[in-house]
């Protein structure tokens, strides 16, 4: 018998045809899982991004060059997905064999088509009400992550959650602290070797917080790594006379640490000592406040650290990601800090390279030799005494959101800020689940934004682009020759890597405080950014404010996916 | 059958048992007990940086993580009452949290003149 179809089938059959396809590709997408070998080669393999940082050294790069500097210009949207609810999207979006796996604030979690944008599951994680009360900086999260078969996120009320990649049901659910005394979490963990590793948050509270390591399978815990020493042991000594600093220093960990496989060893960052601006009774380093800690993966065993800011009392928070890159003979890791540097370190013993300056910088005068910063005294706030016009403000020099590093041209791409600030300290009450921040007075200065390309090896600044605002997402680099990176007003922008030019800008509906990302599916290269503004903003309005044009921004909370437009 | 005597009692008795269990009351039987008391706005300050008000709406209640309080640009025009049970219950879907668990509806009150006299000051400076 001859088999004809109808024009009706074939027209139907246009339209299931590649449905089913992008069904049967996303079945068996999700019938492989992640394995060891796909992240510690995610730097050789451009069509994932199967890690926030897309690789272990947190490059941000995407070697894709199908979108570059001469055609961007024909960059237009694909799709848009909604999360369905406000406030910070600091999300990262993963992107494995065809699905994107994204995280969104209030605790919710996506898996997306990354081809088409349909949703194919939810997570909800439910949360208590009061939640949001003992978060400092909004309800956000950071990105998920991807480990066998299941997808991995922490949650406002400091729970660690492993989710069935195929259904985004858990598979197990655990609790890391007690968000009523403020301990929480928006970090994306790091997978390493079967271990799922995370950090809390909640340093502007009386805390004492850590890094923790989770079995990927149970979610059994395998080591915590407080970042401040007990009675006794090393450091312990650096916080003053109060025994209760020991208790409630802070020392937070909520940035995706970097790990280097052929040394073994994790980078994680800390942040700041608690109370923020408030430096009396806690006399000395306050250590592992402000550091990078190089952690032995297998047991949290501290290998060697380097310290930004000993004694933090502008809440500089050193807590910033690690780029690992090797350049002019070493090994390194690249941190820009919110104290207004970015330093370039040895990751084999921690000895201090160089610090330049992102932003303005005017609270130290100078380094060491070993890279310890020299304090001007007249920008130390006291309780009698208003330091004016610090610079960086506790924000930086770089924020949080994380830069980006071409290692083709062994530049880093940095989101940046120049405004300072007019602090005055003053005693607190210490008591568990209320804020805690030492203040007495604070005034941010009218500043501007820049994003600031860095010779790694030299530090020597290749160009900056000023904007009105601060740069507020973090910064997407690709082998087309692109930087991209987004405004706090909802501006997704492409620059050209060597000169800085802006060559494309959309307005994604606002603000930008997540990260883009890059991935390749059936021949097409796609750009995504998170938007959806939030987050700390006390910087942009209080005292004046240094970027009062942001006042009362318009929330959202969407992903958009860009691609060349096919005529 | 219940007599119109009996029917008041009843009513009066239910309305007491669901006052005791919904402490934010109805919003036309909320009245502001401290209004233009600026001994009460001083001390309503006082309470709002020991609650932790200013993590999320600034020292002087002029905006961060959360809005401006101080200023006219509400997304609905809030009477005192709306205020008072934001502050108790919170506002789901958002990150404002209820606090009547923890503080008196007397205190709560003091945070709302505290509030209001941020905005009569501001007014007064022509901000």
């Amino acid at each position: 018998m001859k088999l004809r179809m109808s024009h009706s089938v074939l027209r139907s059959a246009r339209t299931w045809l590649p449905a089913l396809a992008i069904a049967l590709t996303t079945g068996n997408a999700l019938a492989q899982g992640v394995t060891d070998e796909m992240l510690i080669n995610a730097h050789k393999e451009s069509n994932n991004w199967r890690m926030v940082g897309r690789d272990y050294m947190s490059t941000r790069f995407s070697p894709l060059s199908q979108v570059s500097t001469k055609n961007v210009k024909r960059l237009v949207p694909m799709w848009t997905f909604s999360f369905g609810v406000l406030d910070a999207q600091n999300t990262t979006p993963l992107i494995h064999n065809g699905v994107m796996y994204v995280t969104a604030s209030h605790g919710r979690t996506f898996a997306v088509n990354a081809k088409t944008g349909a949703m194919m599951w939810q997570y909800n994680h439910p949360l208590p009400e009061d939640a949001g009360k003992l978060m400092c900086c909004d309800i956000g999260n950071r990105g998920a992550s991807l480990y066998g078969d299941k997808v991995f996120v922490t949650t406002p009320d400091a729970h660690v959650v492993a989710l069935d990649m195929k259904t985004g049901k858990p598979v197990w659910d655990v609790s890391l602290g007690d968000y009523k005394n403020a301990y929480s979490m928006t970090v994306a963990p790091l997978i390493v070797k079967g271990k799922v590793i995370v950090g809390l948050s909640g340093a502007e509270y009386p805390t004492r917080l850590f890094i923790e390591a989770l079995d990927a399978n149970t979610g059994k815990q395998v080591w915590r790594r407080y970042t401040i020493p007990a009675p006794g042991e090393a450091g312990s000594d650096s916080w003053g006379t109060d025994p209760e600093n020991l208790k409630f220093g802070g020392a937070s960990a909520w940035i995706t640490g970097s790990y280097d496989p052929a040394l073994n060893t994790v980078y994680w960052g800390t942040g700041n000592p608690n109370p923020d601006w408030d430096g009396v009774g806690r006399e000395g380093d306050n250590l592992y406040s402000n550091s990078t800690l190089a952690l032995d993966p297998d047991t949290g065993a501290i290998k060697f650290h380097f310290q930004y800011t000993p004694h933090d009392v502008w809440d500089f928070d050193g807590v910033n990601e690690h780029i690992l890159a090797d350049v002019g003979g070493k090994k390194v890791w690249l941190h820009g800090d919110r104290n207004g540097f970015l330093y370039s370190i040895d990751r084999t013993n921690g000895k201090f390279n160089y610090g330049k300056e992102i932003s303005k910088v005017n609270w130290m005068s100078g380094f060491t030799p070993e890279g310890r910063p020299i304090v001007n005294p007249d920008k130390v706030p006291t309780y009698d005494y208003e330091a004016k016009d610090i610079c960086p403000a506790s924000e930086g020099g770089k924020w949080w959101n994380p830069m980006s590093y071409s290692p083709a041209k062994q530049m880093v791409f940095i989101p940046s800020r120049e405004i300072c600030t007019d602090i005055k300290s003053a005693k607190g009450e210490r008591a568990e689940g209320k804020p805690h921040w030492g203040i007495g007075s604070i005034k941010w200065n009218k500043g501007h934004g820049q994003l600031v390309a860095f010779d790694a090896k030299s530090g020597n600044k290749k160009w900056t682009v000023e904007a009105p605002s601060p740069f507020m997402s973090g910064v997407l680099t690709t082998g087309g020759g692109l930087v991209f990176a987004g405004t706090p007003e909802g501006e997704f922008k492409a620059y050209d890597q060597d000169n800085g030019k802006e060559l494309w800008s959309y307005q994604t509906g606002s603000g930008i405080v997540g990260s883009p990302v890059s991935y390749f599916i059936d021949g097409k290269q796609y750009i995504a950014v998170p938007s959806g503004f939030g987050g700390w903003t006390g910087w942009a309005t209080i005292g004046g404010g240094g970027a009062p044009q942001l006042k009362d921004s318009r929330k959202g909370g969407y992903v958009t996916v860009f691609g060349l437009f096919d005529q | 059958m219940l007599s119109n005597s009996e029917l008041r009692c009843y009513t009066a008795a239910l309305c007491a048992a669901l006052l005791l269990v919904n402490p934010a009351q109805a919003e036309d039987e909320l009245r502001n007990p401290f209004a233009g008391d600026a001994a009460a706005a001083a001390e309503g300050k006082r309470i709002f940086l020991k609650t932790g008000c200013y993590a999320c709406h600034g020292h002087e209640a002029e905006g961060a993580v959360g809005p401006d309080l101080t200023d006219d640009e509400w997304i609905y025009k809030p009477t005192d009452a709306m205020i008072f049970n934001t502050i108790a219950k919170g506002r789901r879907g958002t990150v404002m949290a209820p606090f009547g668990d923890q503080l008196m509806p007397e205190e709560i009150w003091k945070i709302v003149e505290f509030l209001r006299d941020k905005n009569r000051q501001r007014h007064l400076n022509g901000k």
